[in-house]
C-alpha cells in the first residue's frame, strides 16, 4: 500500500475545542444520493434539535436545527440546496428523549438512527440505518474504523482518546442490538497510543473489545482494504459486508449514535480538524453542521487568500475544494484544510505504471484515462472502473500529473449513464 | 488544483525521474571517458546538442508545444543511443542517429509518454539501415589504437588467462559499444535506479533469469553475444518506462519473452542487433502483455481459463513475429520494415496522433 508522510503531529495532540455559533447557519440538503425537502417555512422560529428537512425511500436522510433561530431563506449555494438559518442565540431546545437501551430492537434502532440524523462521518454520507438493515443475517465482527489514513485529519483520534467511554458505551449497544460475537476498534500503527485508553475504558465498563493495530498505508480506513487488515475477508465493491457477517461504522458516526442514544440528541455537530500546509493556527474542533467556513476560519484566527491558498472540506486526499467562503460543514467532512495552492505541470502519461501499483483496488488508472477520452464506456467497465473507490492514490503517486481524478469522475459519469 | 488530491510528494516529477537516468548513466559515461578520453566526450556533445535541437524544432512545428526540451528526455535518447555505438562512429552518422530517435522514435507518436516503441533503439536502427556500409563493416569496432587507457591486469594471481579476462571485463574493457565497458557500472546504475524507484525489479529479473536459464540449458556453445551489452539493454533499454508494460505481471512477462526472444535470435544468428531486435519486438507488445496480465481487481473471482487462453495466443503471436523477423533477417530484407515503419507512422500521424496531442495518454 502507499505510503503517505503522516502530517498529523500538527494537530494530534490538540485537545478538542469549541468555537463561539454562527450567526448564520447555511443547512446543506444534499444527502446521500437525494436531496431533502425542508419542513419547515419562511420565516419560522424553529427550536434547537427541531427537524428542519429530510427525505423518503431508500437512501432516506434527516437534517436538525443546530441552534435555535428562524429561517429565512432557502436559496443555492454553488449549485447546492441550502436552508439559511438564522441563529437567536436564545438556545431554545426541544425536549430530548434518550433511549431505553435494554431491549431495544434492531427495528427501533433503525428508527432511532434515521430519527437523529445519523449518516457515516468518514465522508460519505451513507444514512447508517442502511448498514443495520441486514434482515437475518448474522453480523459476526462490528468494526469501529478508527483507520484514520487521511494524512492531515486526526478527528476520529481525539475522540478515541477523549470520548472513548462514550464510545465504548455506544458500541456495547450496537453488539446487544445485533448479537454480535465481537467489537473490533482499528486503529493504525502510528495511533497506537489509544490502544490503551480504549482497553482500560472498555475494563472500567465491563465491555469486551477487541483493538486491532494495523498497518499506516493508504488507504487503510477504506472500508474493503479495512475489512481486509482486520478479518482477512476480500470483498467485491458493491457487495453488502452484512453478507460475510461484518458491518463497519466509522468513529465519528459512533459518537453520534451515542448522542443519540444516551443524550437523545440529533446528530448536528461533529469534530472537525483544522489543518493544512498554509494554515496558521491549527487544532481540533467540536463544529456544528451547517457552519459556513468562513466563520470557523475568523474564529481560529485563520486567514484565506483565495489567490495563494485552497480551502479543502475533508482531507487533503479524498476531500473537495471549495469555491466560496460561504460553503457549509456537511455531516462528512473531517477536516477543513488550508493547502497552498501549487504549480502543477501537466506531462504526458509516461506509462511508469506507478498508479497501478498503488491502486488498492488493484485497478489500472491509467486505462481510465485513455478510455475516458475516447469515451469508451465498453473498455471502461472492462477496466472496472465502477470498482474505484477515488481514493486518489494513482493521482498523488502521478510524476506527470495527469489529471486522473477529473477522468475518472467524468467516467463513472458515463459509465452510471 | 481542481480535484483531489491536494498533496503530492515533492521532487517526483517527470524532470525529476528523466534526471536519474542521467544520474545512472553518469559512472557508464566516466569509464567511456577513462577508455577513450575526448573522443567519447565529443560523442556525447554531438548527441546531446542534435537531441536538443531536434526536440525543439520538431516539437514546435508538429506538436505546438514549445517546453519540451525541459523534460530532459531528449537528452536521455541521445545519451542511451550513444552508448549502444562505437566511439569511432562518424558524427554525422551520430547525428542522424539522434535526429530520427527523436522525430520518428518519439515526437510523430504525439510526444512523450505515448512513443510505442524505444526512441534510441528506433535511432539505432535507422543508421543501421541508411549508413549500412558503415554501420555493419568490421573497421567500426577497430578500436584499439585509440585507447587511452588500457584494461589493467587487476588479476595477476589467477592463472587461467580466461578467466582473469573475464574478470577484467566485468570491471573495465576497452572494446565493444561505449556503454559496455564496464559490467560494473551499468550494474550500479541499475541499482541506483532501483532504488529510486524509476525501474521495478520485474524486468531485469525475468530477462536475465529466463536468458541465464536458456543459455545454461543449451550450453552455450556457439552463441556469442556481449554480455555488457545485454545488461546495458535490459537495465536501460528493456525497463524504459513508456515502451514496457506499467502492471507487475506484465513487466514479468515481457522480460520473460524478451529472454526466450534474444535466445532464439542467437541461436538464429543475428549478429549484432539481437539485442535492440528484441526490445523492440517486445515494444510492440507491450500494451497487449499489461492488458492480459492486469491485476485481479479486488474481491474478483479470475477465470483461469480464459486467462490461460488469452497468454498462449500472445505468445503464439510473439513467437511468431520472431520468426518472421528471423526470416527476414536471412533474406536480408529488414530493411523493409523500417521503410515500412516510416510511412506507418507518418500516415497516423496525419490522421490520428496529431489530433490527440493535447491528451495526457
Amino acid at each position: 500500500m502507499l505510503l503517505i508522510p503522516s502530517l498529523k503531529g500538527k494537530t494530534k495532540y490538540s485537545d478538542i475545542s469549541t468555537i463561539a455559533d454562527s450567526k448564520d447557519f447555511y443547512m446543506p440538503l444534499d444527502a446521500y444520493r437525494n436531496v431533502m425537502t425542508p419542513v419547515v417555512s419562511i420565516g419560522e422560529r424553529v427550536k434547537k434539535y427541531q427537524l428542519l428537512a429530510q427525505s423518503e425511500g431508500t437512501f432516506a436522510s434527516k437534517l436538525h436545527a443546530p441552534v435555535s433561530g428562524t429561517v429565512t431563506a432557502f436559496f443555492q449555494l454553488n449549485g447546492k440546496q441550502m436552508i439559511h438559518l438564522q441563529n437567536d442565540f436564545l438556545n431554545l431546545e426541544t425536549l430530548t428523549f434518550p433511549v431505553e437501551p435494554t431491549g431495544l430492537t434492531k427495528e427501533e434502532f433503525m428508527d432511532v438512527l434515521l430519527d437523529n440524523g445519523i449518516q457515516g462521518a468518514g465522508g460519505s454520507q451513507f444514512p447508517t440505518q442502511l448498514k443495520y438493515n441486514i434482515q437475518d443475517r448474522q453480523i459476526r465482527t462490528v468494526i469501529f474504523n478508527g483507520a484514520e489514513c487521511e494524512p492531515y485529519l486526526t478527528s476520529d483520534f481525539v475522540l478515541m482518546r477523549e470520548k472513548a467511554d462514550e464510545l465504548i458505551k455506544a458500541a456495547q449497544v450496537i453488539r446487544t442490538v445485533l448479537n454480535a460475537q465481537k467489537i473490533v476498534f482499528a486503529v493504525e500503527r502510528h495511533n497506537i497510543a489509544v490502544r490503551k485508553i480504549l482497553l482500560k475504558n472498555a475494563s472500567n465498563l465491563g465491555v469486551e473489545i477487541e483493538v486491532k493495530i494495523l498497518s499506516d498505508g493508504y488507504p487503510q480506513g477504506g472500508e474493503l482494504q479495512l475489512i481486509k487488515s482486520v478479518t482477512g475477508l476480500e470483498i467485491r465493491k458493491g457487495s453488502f459486508p452484512a453478507d460475510h457477517g461484518i458491518l463497519v461504522n466509522n468513529i465519528g458516526t459512533l459518537w453520534a449514535i451515542y448522542k443519540a442514544l444516551f443524550e437523545g440528541r440529533p446528530n448536528i455537530e461533529r469534530i472537525i480538524t483544522v489543518s493544512g500546509n498554509g494554515c496558521q493556527h491549527l487544532g481540533n474542533y467540536r463544529i456544528k453542521i451547517g457552519t459556513p467556513i468562513i466563520h470557523i476560519l475568523r474564529e481560529t484566527n485563520n486567514n484565506w487568500n483565495p489567490d495563494l491558498q485552497t480551502i479543502v472540506l475533508g482531507g487533503a486526499m479524498m476531500g473537495k475544494s471549495v469555491e466560496s467562503p460561504l460553503v457549509p460543514v456537511h455531516k462528512g467532512s473531517g477536516g477543513l484544510l488550508i493547502m497552498r495552492k501549487t504549480k502543477i505541470e501537466k506531462n504526458n502519461c509516461i506509462k511508469c505504471g506507478l498508479c497501478v501499483d498503488v491502486c488498492p483496488q488493484h485497478l489500472m488508472p491509467l486505462e481510465f484515462v485513455r478510455h475516458n477520452l475516447s469515451s469508451d464506456v465498453p473498455e471502461l467497465k472492462k477496466f472496472s472502473l465502477q470498482d474505484c473507490i477515488e481514493c486518489g492514490a494513482c493521482a498523488y503517486v502521478c510524476p506527470s500529473d495527469v489529471p486522473l481524478m477529473e477522468n475518472i469522475f467524468d467516467g463513472k459519469k458515463k459509465l452510471f449513464q | 488544483m481542481n480535484s483531489n488530491p491536494y498533496i503530492k510528494p515533492r521532487f517526483n516529477g517527470t524532470q525529476m525521474v528523466m534526471l536519474d537516468v542521467i544520474i545512472a548513466l553518469m559512472p557508464l559515461i566516466f569509464v567511456g571517458w577513462l577508455a577513450y578520453g575526448t573522443i567519447m566526450l565529443q560523442q556525447i556533445c554531438v548527441a546531446i546538442v542534435t537531441g536538443l535541437v531536434s526536440e525543439f524544432l520538431f516539437s514546435s512545428i508538429l506538436l505546438k508545444k514549445y517546453n519540451t526540451i525541459l523534460d530532459g528526455s531528449a537528452v536521455v535518447t541521445a545519451l542511451l543511443l550513444t552508448l549502444t555505438l562505437s566511439p569511432v562512429t562518424p558524427w554525422y552518422i551520430l547525428s542522424f542517429g539522434v535526429f530520427s530517435a527523436i522525430l520518428f522514435g518519439k515526437i510523430v507518436w504525439g510526444g512523450l509518454g505515448k512513443n510505442r516503441f524505444n526512441p534510441a533503439l528506433v535511432g539505432r536502427e535507422f543508421m543501421a539501415v541508411f549508413f549500412a556500409s558503415v554501420m555493419t563493416s568490421p573497421n567500426i569496432w577497430k578500436t584499439s589504437d585509440l585507447v587511452q587507457t588500457s584494461a589493467p591486469e587487476l588479476f595477476p594471481g589467477i592463472d587461467y588467462p580466461y578467466l582473469s579476462d573475464y574478470l577484467n571485463s566485468v570491471i573495465f574493457k576497452t572494446t565493444g559499444a561505449m556503454g559496455e565497458y564496464s559490467i560494473l557500472c551499468i550494474a550500479l546504475g541499475g541499482l541506483y535506479l532501483l532504488v529510486r524507484n524509476r525501474i521495478s525489479w520485474h524486468i531485469p529479473l525475468s530477462l536475465l533469469g529466463t536468458f541465464t536459464l536458456l543459455v545454461g540449458l543449451s550450453g552455450g556453445d556457439g552463441l556469442r553475444y556481449s554480455l555488457g551489452g545485454i545488461l546495458l539493454g535490459t537495465i536501460f533499454m528493456a525497463t524504459d518506462m513508456p515502451s514496457s508494460p506499467t502492471t507487475g505481471n506484465g513487466k514479468l512477462y515481457y522480460g520473460l519473452m524478451i529472454g526466450i526472444v534474444i535466445f532464439i535470435f542467437l541461436k538464429g544468428g543475428i549478429q549484432y542487433e539481437y539485442m535492440s531486435y528484441s526490445i523492440l519486438l517486445l515494444n510492440g507488445f507491450s500494451d497487449q502483455a499489461s492488458v492480459v496480465f492486469r491485476p485481479r481487481t479486488w474481491g474478483e473471482t479470475l477465470d483461469y481459463k480464459r486467462k490461460t487462453e488469452e497468454i498462449f495466443i500472445l505468445t503464439l503471436k510473439i513467437l511468431g513475429v520472431a520468426f518472421a523477423v528471423l526470416s527476414l533477417y536471412y533474406y536480408e530484407l529488414v530493411n523493409y520494415l523500417v521503410y515500412l515503419y516510416i510511412l506507418y507512422i507518418i500516415i497516423k500521424f496525419n490522421f490520428s496522433f496529431s489530433n490527440k496531442v493535447s491528451n495526457a495518454i
